[in-house]
């Protein structure tokens, strides 16, 4: 770190999230290295720790002799105050060079609501925020992660963005840098152009001219060049027992949000939530073996020290191998005085015999996520669990002495109605009966629900990505009466705030209209927006319209079926076709079965991969 | 990516080849933390060294009991914002294995910015601590011979009186009789000034360095502009018995 920082770092709350210096950072020559990548992730060092993707992007770049990935992390609002005061500006942990000095810089787009941070990030570089507006003497500006499937509210910021996974993807960019700058044919044009048409998973969104209708509609998306895809195909890595995996992670100092051993599982999911954007955009299934992912455990624990082993997934239980993976970390794991734990359990696989094997035992409460009150709805977003399976798995928690339980729910659903609301605070109210008649509960203790309950945001990529939000009025409506319906003191309720949910709406199905009313919140100093304290929906409000748009066109309008959306210039291996039709089975409450089950024919099993649960992938 | 397991498998049996010991034996680690991690907490150092131990694959000795966990105690605590070169943690072993194995394994995980110099049989408590030695470097265009002068004798006046805030709330205290000894002088190839002070470092009479600083920025109105033009660094150079002689 230079002194500059140091000496400023007594003023600022946490100075450890500035401080680097970690074990297992990789540090290297960077006169001997052919490209410099600063790894950006835009929110705090705790949050960005924490991610397993961070983690193997930085690992699968670093591998390559060389390139230098270094990370970035985004100053909380007290530093940067005292770096724009002193005019210092951003730099990488590592080498404690400005973010100017790199061939590129990278952001990882994980929720929209960091978008001002990407933008807040550049303008603390002193890197001109349009890609337009940036010289040959500029990093190129490059962005993956899951909200890269619909980026166009800021791709006129970027460069490029990576679609699908990025490990194999990432280095070959680079990679492509390297030969054209070494061939002395580089320019930003030119290496753009070449990305585009030659790497797949590669989209340059100034390779496309967008046109509009008069009802403000899109009319189509033009490549400006005929050897550039008309639509972007997703990257997905196909063996996954092979894939790059982070054998030798960088190790915090300060407390993150996970600290502990992330062991993935597998890629994608069986189920089909209509709601579920992960669901849809990480498919087709991939697992790992068992034996292999053992392999990494210990590998992860040896090189980590951690105490505990996430396994992480989008719903575990639906591992194939589960068993046989748990029997084989236990096998080492007690004598290491090492827990395992399961984050994302569903309620039809919660059994006894898992729960005696998994961490979560030791404190006292549980989390489900039925998602709706009612059957009905539950069919209508496909959740595929009941009642009867929600009521078994509390009483399989309550019979080991647990008397609390955190249950999730979303509300603003396609199709809810305020009985569908009242289904919340009844399910509720029968887990509290299903506890006093629970012969085997612990006695001493009174039983306690959580209700948590989030706002619905119809997502890109998803049965529902047509559907509007509900309205402000109607969403803060239905948070008062659900709350006016939960009388039992022991039933706890919480909701998120409406108002971020709405920005989110408006973001998640955004086109590049919106960049102007990010470039605006930029300029009056937006950040951490997904951070209660600093999120100010008025001025949100503000800035849109002072950028001549209206938020209710993106977030409250039912999108046309046949319209052209903004993300159709990307293909993420599910084809609009099975979108519709599972959107048109929502609405007559048909449920859809898991991919095991049988097949639906949602079109990802063509990007091929092993160990999937598709029937032509397992060719 | 799984080709070292063999070695790194080590990491986790190495230990296995020492005799359990009867009783567990607490060894005391003396270790270094500055540059950067000068800005990690007390709390976040305990959790980095649990880790650590673990990483290492050092035998330690856990309580029994229904949530067993390694017995780790540290000596008198380092604010954010010091750097040390004498820190120690004690720590409980359940196999015979020599202090100097436990460094080498320890500092193959661990950073030029924190690392073990020597591990030893502790001879005496931590409650036997009642000094710590500092060395601080001031640096500002006001550095000279003269500010020395007026640094040592603000610090040497008595009352001077401070606010400490601690738990129970604030209190004005004299800080001068818990600096045991004191003296600056103007480093002129350094253009900063050098201050070496032994403050009080037992339990009840802890003197945080910090509040030399405070004292200099309240009285003589230093160290309180710009921080990038005038800036300070602490560093704890060694642990004192009562009779001024070194900690063990």
């Amino acid at each position: 770190m230079n002194q500059n920082i140091s000496s400023i770092l007594k003023a600022v709350s946490k100075p450890g999230r500035y401080c680097a210096g970690e074990y297992g950072q990789v540090i290297k020559d960077k006169d001997r290295v052919a490209a410099r990548f600063a790894f950006c992730f835009p929110d705090t060092y705790e949050i960005g720790m924490s991610n397993l993707g961070v983690r193997i992007l930085y690992g699968a770049l670093n591998r390559e002799e060389d390139i230098w990935c270094e990370r970035v992390y985004t100053p909380w609002t007290d530093m940067q105050e005292q770096m724009r005061l002193h005019g210092i500006p951003l730099t990488a942990c590592e080498s404690g060079d400005e973010l100017r000095a790199f061939d590129f810089v990278g952001f990882t787009l994980q929720y929209e609501m960091c978008y001002t941070n990407v933008l807040s990030m550049l303008s603390l570089a002193g890197i001109p925020l349009y890609a337009r507006d940036r010289g040959e003497d500029m990093p190129l500006v490059i962005g993956g992660g899951p909200c890269a499937y619909n980026a166009e509210p800021i791709a006129d910021f970027f460069d490029l963005f990576n679609i699908g996974e990025g490990e194999e993807m990432l280095p070959e960019i680079v990679r492509l840098y390297i030969r054209m700058k070494q061939e002395g044919r580089y320019s930003r044009a030119a290496f753009l152009h070449e990305a585009a048409a030659t790497i797949e998973g590669v989209y340059v969104p100034s390779l496309y001219r967008v046109t509009y209708c008069e009802d403000g509609t899109i009319e189509a998306y033009t490549p400006i060049y005929d050897d550039v895809p008309k639509q972007v195909k997703k990257r997905i890595v196909k063996d996954m027992d092979k894939a790059y995996f982070p054998d030798k992670p960088v190790m915090p100092y300060i407390e993150t949000v996970h600290d502990r051993v992330m062991l993935e599982v597998f890629r994608g999911c069986i189920r089909g939530c209509r709601f579920c954007q992960a669901g849809i955009i990480y498919r087709p299934v991939r697992e790992k073996s068992a034996s292999v992912l053992n392999d990494q455990a210990k590998c992860l624990f040896e090189a980590t020290g951690y105490d505990e082993i996430s396994l992480t997934s989008l719903s575990i239980s639906d591992y194939t191998q589960l068993e046989e993976l748990t029997d084989l970390l236990l096998s080492w794991t007690d004598d290491n005085m090492v827990s395992l734990s399961l984050p994302s359990l569903r309620v039809d696989s919660f059994t006894k015999e898992l729960m005696d094997k998994i961490a979560t035992v030791r404190s006292s409460s549980l989390t489900f996520a039925p998602e709706a009150g009612t059957q009905r709805l539950r069919d209508v977003i496909n959740k595929n669990v009941c009642e009867e399976d929600l009521l078994r798995a509390v009483n399989v928690a309550f019979e080991a002495g647990k008397n609390s339980v955190k249950l999730y729910f979303m509300q603003g659903l396609p199709t809810e109605t305020y009985e569908d609301l009242e289904g919340i605070a009844t399910l509720a109210k029968h887990v509290i009966e299903a506890y006093y008649q629970c012969p085997k509960r612990n006695r001493g203790r009174q039983p306690q629900v959580t209700v948590s309950v989030s706002c619905f945001i119809p997502k890109p990529f998803t049965p529902f990505q047509w559907v509007a939000q509900d309205d402000m009025a109607m969403l803060e409506d239905k948070q008062r009466y659900l709350g006016e319906k939960i009388t039992d003191r022991k039933i706890k309720y919480h909701h998120h705030d409406a108002r971020v949910s709405r920005i989110e709406a408006v973001l998640a199905r955004g086109d590049r209209r919106l960049s102007r009313a990010l470039a605006l919140a930029c300029e009056e100093g937006f950040g951490f927006d997904a951070w209660d304290e600093c999120f100010d929906y008025d001025r949100w409000i503000s800035v849109m319209e002072r950028s001549d748009l209206d938020p209710a066109f993106y977030a409250n309008r039912t999108f046309g079926l046949d319209e052209v959306l903004p993300w159709d210039v990307i293909d993420c291996g599910v084809s609009k076709a099975f979108l519709r039709r599972e959107y048109e089975k929502a609405l007559k409450e048909m449920t859809t079965p898991s991919c095991r089950e049988t097949c639906s024919g949602c079109g990802a099993n063509r990007l091929g991969g092993e160990r999937s649960c598709c029937p032509t992938c397992q060719q | 990516m799984l080709s070292d397991v063999s070695t790194v498998t080590n990491k986790l049996t190495w230990a296995k080849a020492y005799p359990m010991l009867e009783t567990p034996r607490t060894v005391r680690m003396q270790f270094v933390k500055v540059g950067d991690l000068q800005y990690i907490s007390h709390l976040d150092l305990q959790r980095a060294f649990y880790r650590i131990i673990k990483r290492a694959g050092i035998p330690v000795w856990y309580t029994k009991g229904f949530n067993p966990h390694a017995k780790m105690t540290f000596s008198t605590p380092l604010s954010v914002g010091t750097q040390s070169v004498c820190e120690c943690m004690d720590l409980r072993i359940e196999r015979d294995v020599p202090c100097d194995v436990i460094r080498d394994r320890m500092n193959a995980e661990l950073t030029d910015l924190l690392y073990i110099n020597e591990v030893y049989i502790p001879e005496e408590k931590f409650s036997e601590i009642a000094y710590a030695e500092y060395t601080m470097h001031l640096t500002g265009a006001w550095a000279g011979e003269e500010t020395a002068q007026r640094i040592q004798a603000l610090l040497t006046t008595s009352p001077l009186v401070m606010t400490k805030k601690s738990k129970a709330g604030e209190k004005e205290i004299d800080i001068v009789p818990l600096i045991a000894e004191l003296s600056v002088r103007y480093d002129v190839a350094g253009g900063q000034l050098v201050l070496n002070a032994t403050l009080s470092a037992g339990a009840d009479s802890f003197l945080n360095p910090e509040m030399l600083i405070g004292a200099i920025r309240k009285h003589l109105g230093l160290l309180a502009a710009n921080p990038l033009e005038e800036y300070y660094d602490i560093m704890r150079t060694s642990l004192l018995r009562q009779d001024m002689t070194r900690f063990r």
